[in-house]
Parts: structure tokens; sequence; C-alpha cells
């Protein structure tokens, strides 16, 4: 693969890795001897010791929490250990700051693209080392070097076009290539396929199978078990800031590593507990609007509504159709029988409409905002007496949000922005939990977020239905989506192409429908 | 999992906004500017010197106020310098023209809230940054003022409103007391309100705070019109202390009141904000300005170290907030 060197030196293939550093396959490339990190007195990753080896996918999977963030800092060298050491090619190495990490060798593809949306793809990959000749940048140089990266790779993006105008999708697979572009020998993925479609995860499995071919070390993080035992060689579990194994692929399933990360069974994620259907709550008939077009549907008190589709379908402008934020350009909506007119959030809200976006960084959380300010945005009105708030309802209402959903935080006033993904998810939705609505629509819920939160979410999903409300369930992970659903709508396109009963279709069916082959 | 996020329970966790510690460490440095100016010259601490620097830091102080609900919206208020120059020409003008007092204060302040009307128009319906819309503003009230009072002065016989300036009440500059009469409701609006907490919300993230439905638009409506409103009542008071109507007046104001309102831990990218922080910062400023006349510091000087005091006070701010992670 063409590297940096190329436009300067003409070598003509063979990624720039291979040279560095060579450490026989198979050997230990990287070892943490009881590696630690403690802020204060909590300890963020409890003396850890693992040893990758060169040329495997090794994956690590724990819930939010477990360390893993951690461990990606402490090997990048974005944050300094507190004790214990790192022995990279057999000599110890400090990894004090990230350059001396990607000097080395070692980068990471992070969840969140961290690039520049405003720069083109080819600027974006050659960020901070560009080719330059006498000062000057020799953009149109980089321009082809980057395509011919790109195309070399198998993704078919355009080096000129600015980075923002890819999908978030594409945008990964532009950094994944700057990654392995870099001389790079260990490269780190985290939960990297969380925004990729399923055509997009298959381009990022071949490059990861191709550059282990090519002698890189890959870490492979990940919550998606399927991803694990497909790509990965071997696989360490982390818990509660503890190495609490690590296993052969072929010698474990992800019923003993889901054990393992959470000291619970499989059967208890994916437990669905069927309520009797009550009476209609909203119908749409033909509803259209931005991005979705012709979409009837009905969700009725106790039942989870499903939403399957590839990103780009269609089904968060829909949920944001139905929840006021676009004007919608035909059809109808009925709520409880009667035809309404959702103009605005507000006129959804006070029908008893939640909803927790697809984003929560977004669109779900003011970051720099205390989780009890989060958590009581939608009620304030309700919790105004006069002209003041009732300072005393609205501390017992955080409270008990935290209190019910298990938020892992020492008081309300912390920042939002502080908490992991997980806890982050159940402050969205305990915004709206105190509102008392009959509708929840929830777009991806569980996206980076751990499996014990993930179960605790499923369990809050049964006590809503319990107390008679519906529930869209918008999802692109078909196990997730598919196991909760009473009904199972596909969409595609913008468009519902079908729908199912609770396990009345496969799983390839369902698949087949949505990608529309 | 977000590559940026911190394990809670990681270390303290970082709180909002301008903590009381930090309110304290402003009262601190303005207590000990005084005492230090008291020892520097004897006449700090006199009657007069005070009264004046009471007039002077409370016109300062009430544009702050309203600018700080401005910035805490993630936007910025350029005009109101203009706002009080051009306001102190309207009222001059309707004095003069013969309307009664009482009108001539209402009307002037109904143009204070038709011009933060037209700011949040022109953000909300014409989606200009705010920073353009009032750097308009800026420059055209200054036109429209010069255009109506033809370049020239306009006084003002009306003596009820030019005594107030210079009244005093329980030895207290009346001033200082209109600080006060915009404050109390200010703190309540900004803490105790769920309109203050809907500011925050939109400045931190206007699209979720949308979608958890806050009328985001009436939010924004709400802290330009305050803000104009200020500096209205900053042009009736100005008015009333020189006892003329000129468009040229109040140059350079905006500045010193997004001055006094970062110095007091105002977060210019927005949801972070109080009410005493401005109004310490104000003072704090006004005393500097005070105390650099006292002692013939050359005025340049004092603009030098107006720009350090900025630079100091965010800077140690910007650490504690870091420092909590």
């Amino acid at each position: 693969m063409p590297g940096l060197d190329e436009v300067s030196d003409n070598k003509s293939d063979g990624l720039r890795t291979a040279a560095r550093h060579p450490v026989p396959r198979g050997e230990p490339i990287l070892e943490m001897r009881a590696l630690q990190k403690k802020y204060g007195a909590v300890e963020a990753l409890k003396p850890a010791s693992i040893t990758f080896l060169s040329g495997e996918v090794h994956a690590i999977v724990g819930e939010n929490g477990a360390g893993k963030s951690t461990l990606i800092k402490l090997l990048t060298g974005v944050i300094r250990r507190t004790s214990g050491e790192v022995y990279w090619c057999g000599k110890p190495v400090q990894l004090d700051n990230p350059q001396e990490a990607i000097a080395r060798g070692i980068n990471a593809v992070h969840q969140e693209v961290v690039l520049c949306p405003h720069l083109s793809v080819a600027a974006n990959m050659f960020l901070g080392d560009e080719i330059n000749s006498a000062g000057l940048m020799r953009k149109r140089a980089m321009t082809e070097a980057a395509q011919s990266v790109l195309d070399d790779l198998g993704f078919n993006l355009p080096a000129a076009a600015p980075l923002g105008s890819l999908t978030i999708g594409q945008q990964q697979l532009v950094a994944t290539a700057r990654a392995a572009m870099r001389g790079t020998q260990f490269l780190i993925f985290d939960e990297p396929t969380a925004y990729l479609t399923r055509q997009e995860s298959a381009q990022l499995f071949r490059l990861i199978r191709r550059l282990q071919g090519e002698g890189v070390t890959i870490v492979y993080i990940s919550h998606r078990m399927e991803e694990v035992f497909e790509l990965a060689d071997r696989v360490s579990v982390l818990r509660d800031g503890t190495h609490v194994g690590t296993r052969k692929i072929g010698e474990t399933n992800d019923a003993e590593l889901i054990t393992l990360m959470i000291n619970r069974t499989i059967e208890q994620i994916y437990h669905k507990e069927h309520f009797p259907a009550g009476e209609v709550i909203v119908e749409t008939r033909g509803l259209s609007g931005p991005g979705f077009a012709d979409v009837s549907l009905t969700v009725r008190a106790g039942e989870i509504v499903g939403l399957y589709g590839l990103i780009g379908a269609g089904r968060s402008e829909f949920a944001l159709g139905l929840y006021g934020r676009h004007a919608s350009t035909a059809g109808e909506v009925y709520w409880q029988g009667r035809k309404v007119n959702i103009a605005n959030e507000r006129i959804a809200i006070d029908l008893g409409i939640a909803l927790a976006p697809e984003s929560r960084r977004d669109q779900g959380l003011c970051l720099n905002l205390p989780i009890g300010l989060n958590i009581n945005l939608p009620i304030f009105s309700r919790l105004t007496r006069g002209l003041t708030i009732n300072r005393q309802k609205e501390i017992e209402n955080a409270d008990r949000q935290i209190r019910d959903l298990k938020i892992k935080t020492p008081s309300r006033r912390v920042l939002v922005s502080a908490m992991s993904g997980g806890n982050q998810q159940k402050i969205v939705i305990g915004k709206w939990l105190s509102h008392g609505a009959k509708l929840f629509i929830f777009d991806e819920p569980t996206v980076g977020v751990d499996v014990g939160t993930k179960a605790e979410i499923y369990r809050l999903f049964a006590r809503l239905l319990e107390n008679g409300a519906g529930i869209i369930l918008i999802s692109s992970y078909l196990p997730e989506v598919y196991e909760l659903s009473d009904r199972l709508h596909v969409f595609r396109r913008g468009r519902l192409v079908a729908s199912h009963d609770y396990h009345a279709a496969s799983h390839e069916e369902v698949l087949t429908q949505a990608i529309g082959v | 999992m977000s590559a940026d996020t911190v394990d809670s329970g990681a270390g303290p966790a970082p709180r909002k906004g301008v903590s009381i510690l930090f309110g304290l460490t402003l009262l601190g440095l303005l207590l000990f500017l005084w005492l230090l100016l008291g020892l520097a010259t004897n006449s700090f601490w006199t009657p007069n010197n005070i009264s004046n620097l009471l007039r002077q830091g409370a016109m300062t102080a009430i544009l702050a106020v309203g600018q700080t609900f401005v910035i805490i919206t993630a936007g910025i208020d350029l005009s109101v310098g203009a706002v009080v120059g051009f306001t102190s020409v309207i009222v001059a003008w309707l004095l003069a023209a013969g309307v009664p007092l009482w009108i001539a204060i209402i009307l002037t302040l109904a143009f204070g809230v038709l011009i933060g009307a037209f700011h949040a128009f022109g953000i909300v319906r014409m989606g200009l940054p705010p920073f353009i819309i009032t750097l308009a503003t800026l420059t055209s009230l200054r036109g429209i003022g010069l255009l109506i009072t033809n370049g020239s002065t306009i006084s003002i016989t009306n003596e009820a409103f030019t005594n107030f300036s210079r009244a005093n009440f329980l030895g207290v500059p009346s001033l200082f007391w209109m600080v006060i009469v915009v404050a109390i409701p200010a703190y309540v609006f900004l803490h105790l309100s769920r309109f203050g907490r809907y500011l925050f919300a939109v400045g931190s993230n206007s699209e979720a705070a949308r979608l958890s439905g806050v009328n985001v638009h009436r939010t924004i409506y709400l802290a330009y019109i305050l803000s104009s409103t200020c500096a209205a009542f900053v042009g009736l008071l100005l008015a009333s202390r020189i006892g003329i109507g000129n468009a040229t007046q109040a140059e350079g104001w905006e500045l010193q009141a997004i001055a006094s309102s970062v110095i007091g831990g105002t977060s210019l990218f927005g949801a972070v904000g109080s009410v005493h922080g401005p109004l310490l910062g104000a003072f704090i400023l006004a005393t500097i300005n005070n105390g650099a006349n006292l002692l013939n510091v050359n005025s340049f000087w004092q603009r030098i170290i107006t720009g350090v005091l900025i630079i100091v006070i965010v800077y140690f701010d910007q650490l504690r907030r870091r420092g909590a992670r």
C-alpha cells in the first residue's frame, strides 16, 4: 500500500510498517506488566498484565468503566501510568506523550471521528505530516497520494472532497486509512463499526485482515460479539478496571465472555417480556417529511415497535418528523384516535411523546451543564411556582432519577461531560421518566453502552410497558431490535418496506429487506 | 464509549460555573485594591471619590449584567455602547420636545426592547451570527443618532431628571441603587427561574434544548431584549448624569461590559455565568480606572492593566476548571 514515502522516495508498495522494528509473528510485541492508573484514590485500571503478540488481532471486551478507554489512553500516550511497565519489542518504553506513541508506530482509531470536517479528505489524511517542498505544501501530490491509498484499500471515497460532506461512517473509514498510512505497527480500533453500514464494516474487516497479513498488530475493542468472534485471534476481558482473563478465540464462546464481563448470563440480557397490547397510542397514515415518505404504522400500549434498517434508511428522520422537529409534508398522525398536527416539539411533549435522540452528544445532552439540570430540562414549567423554581422538587426529581436509573455519580451537580457513555444514555432517558410520557421513542439507545447498562435499559423498557406506555425502538443492531420488538418494521431509503410480528421472519429475511437485494 | 469521557469517580468531578470560591476571590481582589489605593493616596477614601467610583462603575455594571445574559447563550452583543449613546439622544430629544418625563423614560426603554428584538430576529429568522448583527447595529445606531441630532448636542433642561444622578439615598449615590434595582431581578431571573435555566441550556446545546421542549427562539429573544433594555436604561442614567444627549457618548463601553463579564467568570463559549460575577468585574475595572486617575497614571496604562487583568483572571479560572478533571 502506498505510504507517505511514495511521493518522495518512489517506493512502490508495502506498508512502511514492516520495515520498522520487525518482531517475528507470534512473538510478544507489546507487553504490559502490572500497568496501573489511579486518579487520586480511584483505580481506573488495576495492575494489568496483557501481552500482545505481533501480527495478531487481539480483541478487548468489557463494560464501560471497565478500564478500556483508560487502557487505550495509556498505550497511546495520552495519559501517564501510575505504576507498572510497558515493553515495546522487548525494550521498556515510557509512552508519556502521543508523539512518542506515534513515533513508535502505535496508533488508534477512535469511536468519535476526531478530524477536521472543513478540510478535504486528503488534507485530513496528511494532517500533521504534510508533504512539503521548501515549506510549501504540495497539495496536488497529497491529493493524488491520498486517492491512491483510498483506492488501494477499496474505499470508494473522493480524496478532494471536504471531509464533512461524507457520512459519519465514511469519515471513520478516512480516519482508519489515516492511521493505517502512518507507518503503523500497532493499531487500536475503538468501537469502529458503531456508525458504519454493513458494507463499510465489511470493507473495514477486509482492511484489518490485510493489515494483519502485512504484519500489523491489531487491538480491536467492541461490544459486538459476532465481530469479535469473526476477527479476533485472542480476546481479553476487562471488568471493573481489572483484567479478568485472556482466551484464544477458538477456546471460548460469547456466553463465557459475557459471564466474565458482567458476572451474569446471556439469557438475562435479551429477556423479552410480553405484555398484553392495550389501546392504540399513536397511528401514522402515509406520513412523509424530509428524509422519509409514506410511513404508516401504529403503536399500542404495552408493545415495542422496532424500526430496523441501515444507517440513512430514514428511521431517525421519521422519528424527528413525528416529534415535530421538522414539518411533515404529507400524511396524518392520530393520537389516541384523535387527529393531531404536531407542529413543534412542545406540542409533541405535551401530548406525551418522549424522544431519546440518535446522537446523545449532539442532540440529547447539554454536556457542560450539570446532570440535574439536564434531567429536569423538559419539566421546568411544572417545577415552577409563580416566578421561581421549586428548588426542593428540582433536587428531589433529579436525585430520584439518579437513584432509580442507578446513574453512577457522586452528585447531581457533576457535569454530564464527565460521565461514561452508558451513564450519559441513562441521563438522556432519565429526562423523560419524570415527564410521564405515553410514547417513548428510543433512537439507538445502546450505542457505545456497556452490557450491564444495556441490560438495565432493557429492563427499563419492560417497566415502561408495564405502566402502559408504548415504545418505538430504532436500532441498527439486528439482534437487539429483533429480540425486543413485538412488531418489527424494516426501513429502506426512507420508506417502510416490510413489517413482521415477533420472530415471524428470520434474521436473513429482515437483513435482505433492509439492504434491498 | 467515547475517547474523551472521564470514567466517573476519576478525581473530583467538574462542577458548573461560577463557584462561590471564585466570587469570593473577586470580592477579595476588589477589597484588596481599595485597601491598596487607600494607602497609596489620600484622596481615595473621600466620600466624593467613592461616590464617583460607584457612579462610574454602576453604569458598566448594569451593561455587564445584560451582556452576560447574551454571552451565556453563546452569543455576544457588540451594540450596547451604541445603544447607550443612542438612547441618551432619544430621551434628550423627547424631553426637549416637551414629552412628560415618565413617558419619555418608558418610550426610551421601549426603544431598547425594539433593538433587542431586532437582534434576535436577525439571529433567529435570518440566521445571522450574533457578532455580525450586533456589529451592524453598533455602526448604524451611531449614524442614526448623529442624523437625529445633526451632529450636535441636545441639552436636557428637566431638572428632576438631571438631579436624579446627583442625589444620594441613605448616603449612597442613586446610580448605585440602580445597580441593586437591576441586580436583584436579574439574580432571580438567572438563578431562580426556569428562563435562566433555559439560557444556560441554549448556550450549552441549543439542539438538545430544543428537543427537550425549550422554546429556543423565545429564549434568544429574551436574552437580547434584556441586554438592549439594560443598555437603554444605562442611556437614561448617562443622560441624567451629564445632562445632554449626544450620539457619540459611551464609545467603547461594550468592550468594558464584555471585559467585566469575562473577569466575572462568564465563559465566551456559553453556558457559564452569573449575576454577581459581572458586577464585581465592573467595579474592579472602575476601581482600577479611578485609582489610575488619582495616581496620575497615564490613561494608556489603564488599558494595558485591564488587558492584563482579563488574561490573568480568565487563565486562572480555566486552570481551576481544567484542574477538576
